[in-house]
């Protein structure tokens, strides 16, 4: 009998976090505006902190713009530093888009974000003139004490969209909504929609932004803006769309607005990680858009079933798998590690969300184990639980990297952030060559920790 | 005019006092205005006083449970953020349970909507206990506020002295929520001011000696400490605190017991020396390790204050016997480079002079994100004429200065690193670092050796497909043609670039 058994978190204090705030998931959509801006409004740290992380993460530089909160700001609220930030921020950068993004602080002083974006567009038109015209300036309310960083992009996605898009001609594409993943995901996606025959809006796209070539400038106009990222003429156009698919179950905010406000038909799954759910994610596109699935398609998946077919059985058979991290990441992991054979022995999100035990429970059925669900957990929890329920393999962020090497564990890098390896932001691990990636990765690993370096099973 | 208004800063014409030419002709207390508010959407590096207490100060003590009482974020990107190292070992003599316990974990009270509502001091009693509860080995807990306790108005210091009784061990409270001060550096004050008012004083050292001193202001970044440290011990003298590089709580409880303190972030940490000379009359002196001459001169006047002259001279003999001759070949190779250092705070005056003096390059730029009045006096008197003096750089003027002052090499944070990149300039860390430790006479060899090594990567000669270059000209951006390489002592060398 396979089952799940929900563990929820017993303590009050977090020891650890395997989740952050609302500004930050904001500031990572905004960043996949082609000329957008982050404005947070809020402390110095606000900013700081996620561009360090962004920095870490994706070895990029990221611009985000604070309005730096300070004590007669607390006092007397925080208008003069929105208002003077979004104009500074205008004039100087002539942004295409900023997104105004709130903190745990702008939102309890109350400040009305939506009044002091519209005093600051008067004066950027009063001082612009008609270059003022095409600078977008979107409100995204996101108080980093309700839920996650998740929320926090789902809100972005759905203020950009709710904002920009105006029904029109009908374009013939398909809207995607990503979810936090890495530039390698990105393309991987564009690839998949490619082989279709099909073109993409993605909400957002940071596969440029946050892996831009370095190439010398040929003029000497300022200031650094990255190439690639969605443009806002494209965000416009996704009222136009055959359909929306939000590869990010906790993002689908923006997928429903455009379905209820232009009759843009959603679909909202799990992430096209391993075999089923990249099927799931073609067969979408394909139900959109009416196009068959071209052979060479079927043939990348065959590249990967091959691969399952030669090695899966023999590495990686009941193998134990403790996974990590975001709730979309982890169970595509789980189900795709599943389908390789392996057990998925506990499941961690630091994310609360109904729909997570739910995919658990299916997954547990799929894979015949018993899978210990942990929901709205932190690290230090995962690290006690491995203590006592030791595994083959852990799969997840870098901030798990001491745990593992505590308990011997090898850890395969995976989600947001990876900060003690290079590379691994740009390798896919969505669609059939991210499965195909995976796969390599993790046998390697286990071949590396559990085989012996002379023994003749390491030969064919 | 001895203030520039940048070309990028003309709408934002307040930038104006806070960047400044050197000229020899000007009154000496001319320099840029600091500490002063950030100018908001004008792109700062700065940080929060959050960042200043937790991620400098505090943030390096091995044997203390930090718990942040905040939303979710400030927790999160609390965590493993600097890169100061551990010893397990305690000063009586014990080693401490947990491996690197400072960077493995960080606790929070993960505030919800409903504590922002009805406050949230009930949670951070509860989350305190049972921090206590699932770390026993530690020796104190220190919890942190953040914008969000600032404004609902949790009573920190209330909570902590309630528990330290309740649980028998000492919790601190750190009130420098994020909000509090222009920069990083008013949590630094607050840290300070905490510790020594909390702590100071309360202990007795286990073991005295004529020989023990304070050092404040060294955080063990990639090791730092631990260069300094074997210096010192060679030298007789003995470490009795250490504030915070690679510290135990109670170091800092005895800090009053000290002959002498040695300050080394003079911007982040006189404040303590300063307190701890008025009350407890330990003096201090300010020291910088950071080059072979002012490690040299810096350990000369330690020696000479406890009488240990010739133990100081033995060290630097030592040291210098092996470092010289590398400190040659890279001198031999930076020569003319010019440099642009952005520093936190007082590496830019620290690393000036040196950079000149011992390797021969030109530091053009000298700019901090946080630095005061008299960080700035010193990094005008160790500069050239000519050179920009710079306070909080926004990242326009960051593009400018590249543009315009033409550097080889930057000195930065990590947010910075990847902008010079991206604009063709190399770029090290000086926050933290590269290859580090950079301090002491063999910090200064690695130092060279990591601006050498990325200054003259062949990469940078490969920047743009050469047949494009022919077929379309470089404009802006000027690709200089390598030469052969040579080989030089077993070195391989690749390509020169920019060679003057």
């Amino acid at each position: 009998m396979s089952c799940i058994n929900v563990m929820e978190k017993e303590r009050n204090v977090i020891i650890n976090p395997l989740k952050t705030c609302q500004p930050f998931g904001a500031m990572f959509a905004v960043t996949g505006i082609n000329k957008g801006f982050p404005i947070v409004h809020g402390s110095q740290g606000c900013s700081t902190f996620v561009r360090y992380g962004f920095a870490r993460h994706f070895r990029e530089p990221s611009e985000i713009a604070v309005t730096s909160l300070h004590e007669d700001a607390a006092v007397f609220g925080g208008r003069n530093n929105l208002v003077k930030g979004i104009e500074n921020l205008a004039v100087r950068f002539k942004p295409d888009l900023i997104g105004v993004i709130t903190t745990c602080s702008s939102e309890i002083i109350g400040d009305d974000v939506f009044g002091f974006a519209d005093t600051a567009r008067e004066n950027i038109k009063k001082r612009m003139g008609e270059d003022s015209k095409k600078i977008e300036v979107i409100p995204i309310n996101t108080p980093s004490f309700v839920e996650t960083h998740y929320k926090g992009y789902d809100n972005a996605i759905k203020a950009v969209v709710n904002h920009l898009a105006r029904k029109n001609e009908p374009n013939d594409k398909v809207n995607i909504i990503p979810g936090i993943v890495n530039p390698g995901d990105v393309r991987e996606l564009k690839h998949l929609i490619d082989m279709m025959g099909l073109e993409g809006i993605f909400l957002t796209d940071i596969s440029d932004p946050f892996d831009a070539p370095l190439r010398p400038s040929k003029t000497t106009m300022k200031p650094f803006y990255p190439k690639g990222g969605v443009s806002v003429d494209d965000i416009r156009d996704s009222a136009n769309s055959l359909g929306t698919v939000s590869i990010c179950k906790y993002a689908g905010s923006g997928a429903k607005s455009l379905e209820k406000e232009h009759n843009v038909p959603a679909a909202i799954n799990s992430p096209p990680i391993g075999i089923q759910n990249t099927d799931q994610f073609l067969r979408e596109l394909k139900k959109f858009t009416g196009n068959d699935i071209p052979d060479k398609l079927l043939d990348e998946r065959g590249i990967l079933i091959d691969s399952m077919a030669d090695n899966a059985s023999r590495y990686l058979f009941g193998r134990k798998v403790a996974i990590y991290g975001d709730p979309d990441i982890t169970t595509g992991i789980a189900r795709f590690v599943g389908e390789l054979g392996m057990e998925p022995t506990m499941v961690c999100t630091g994310v609360k969300g109904p729909e997570f035990a739910k995919d658990m429970e299916k997954i547990a059925k799929e894979t015949g184990s018993n899978i210990d669900v942990m929901v709205g957990q932190d690290l230090r929890a995962v690290e006690v639980y491995l203590k006592e329920n030791p595994v083959d393999i852990m799969i997840g962020n870098s901030d798990g990297r001491l745990i593992a090497l505590d308990l011997g564990i090898p850890l395969i890098r995976v989600g947001f952030p990876v900060y003690d390896r290079v590379g691994y932001q740009r390798q896919p691990i969505l669609g059939y060559n991210g499965g195909l990636y995976l796969m390599d990765l993790i046998t390697n690993t286990i071949l590396e920790k559990y085989y012996e370096p002379t023994h003749w099973k390491l030969q064919q | 005019m001895p203030y520039k208004l940048l070309k990028v800063d003309k709408e934002i014409p307040e930038r104006e006092k806070h960047v400044y030419v050197k000229h020899c002709s000007d009154p000496e207390d001319q320099i840029p205005n600091c500490n002063t508010k950030t100018i908001p959407g004008s792109m700062s590096e700065r940080g929060c006083a959050f960042a200043g207490v937790k991620g400098v100060i505090t943030g390096a003590i091995k044997d203390v449970i930090h718990v942040v009482h905040s939303p979710i974020g400030c927790t999160s990107y609390g965590y493993g953020t600097k890169r100061y190292p551990t010893s397990p070992d305690l000063p009586n003599g014990e080693k401490f349970p947990i491996d690197n316990f400072n960077l493995k974990y960080i606790l929070g009270t993960d505030l919800q909507e409903s504590d922002v509502v009805f406050g949230g001091m009930k949670k951070l009693r509860q989350s305190i206990i049972e921090a206590h509860k699932e770390f026993p080995e530690a020796n104190a807990i220190y919890a942190y506020s953040t914008c969000t306790t600032g404004l609902i108005g949790d009573d920190m210091d209330a909570v902590a002295k309630e528990l330290t009784e309740e649980l028998g061990t000492k919790v601190v409270a750190f009130n420098a929520p994020g909000f509090c001060g222009p920069s990083q550096s008013k949590g630094h004050h607050v840290g300070n001011l905490t510790l020594f008012n909390n702590l100071v004083g309360t202990k007795e050292p286990i073991e005295t000696t004529p020989y023990d001193v304070n050092l404040i202001g060294e955080y063990n970044i990639d090791g730092d400490l631990w260069v300094i440290k074997e210096y010192l011990d060679e030298m007789g003298i003995n470490l009795l605190s250490k504030f915070t590089g690679d510290c135990s709580h109670d170091e800092i409880c005895w800090m009053h017991r000290a002959k002498l303190s040695l300050v080394r972030c003079q911007r982040s940490a006189t404040y303590i020396a300063d307190l701890i000379e008025e009350k407890y009359g330990v003096p201090y002196i300010k020291v910088d390790f950071f080059s072979t001459k002012y490690c040299a001169e810096n350990l000369r006047t330690i020696g000479k204050y406890f009488g240990l002259e010739k133990e100081a001279e033995k060290v630097i003999e030592d040291r210098m016997k092996i470092v010289g001759p590398e400190l040659e070949f890279y001198k031999s190779k930076l020569q003319g480079k010019r440099v642009f250092i952005f520093s936190g705070g007082p590496k830019s005056y620290h690393l000036s002079k040196p950079l000149e003096d011992e390797l021969g390059m030109e530091t053009v730029a000298v700019a901090s994100q946080f630095e005061h009045k008299d960080g700035f006096e010193k990094m005008k008197s160790r500069v050239n004429d000519g050179t920009l003096i710079m306070d909080d750089p926004n990242s326009l003027e960051f593009e400018e200065i590249i543009e315009e002052y033409k550097p080889d090499l930057i000195l930065a944070g990590v947010k910075e690193k990847y902008l010079a990149i991206k604009l063709g300039v190399p770029c090290l860390l000086i926050h933290s670092y590269e290859n580090g430790p950079y301090m002491g006479f063999e910090g200064f060899v690695n130092l060279a050796k990591d601006m050498y090594s990325n200054i003259y990567s062949p990469v940078w000669d490969l920047l743009e497909f050469e047949d494009h270059v022919e077929e379309f000209g470089a404009e802006g951006v000027k690709i200089e043609s390598g030469t052969n390489s040579e080989e030089s002592d077993g070195i391989k060398e690749p390509k020169n670039r920019g060679e003057a």
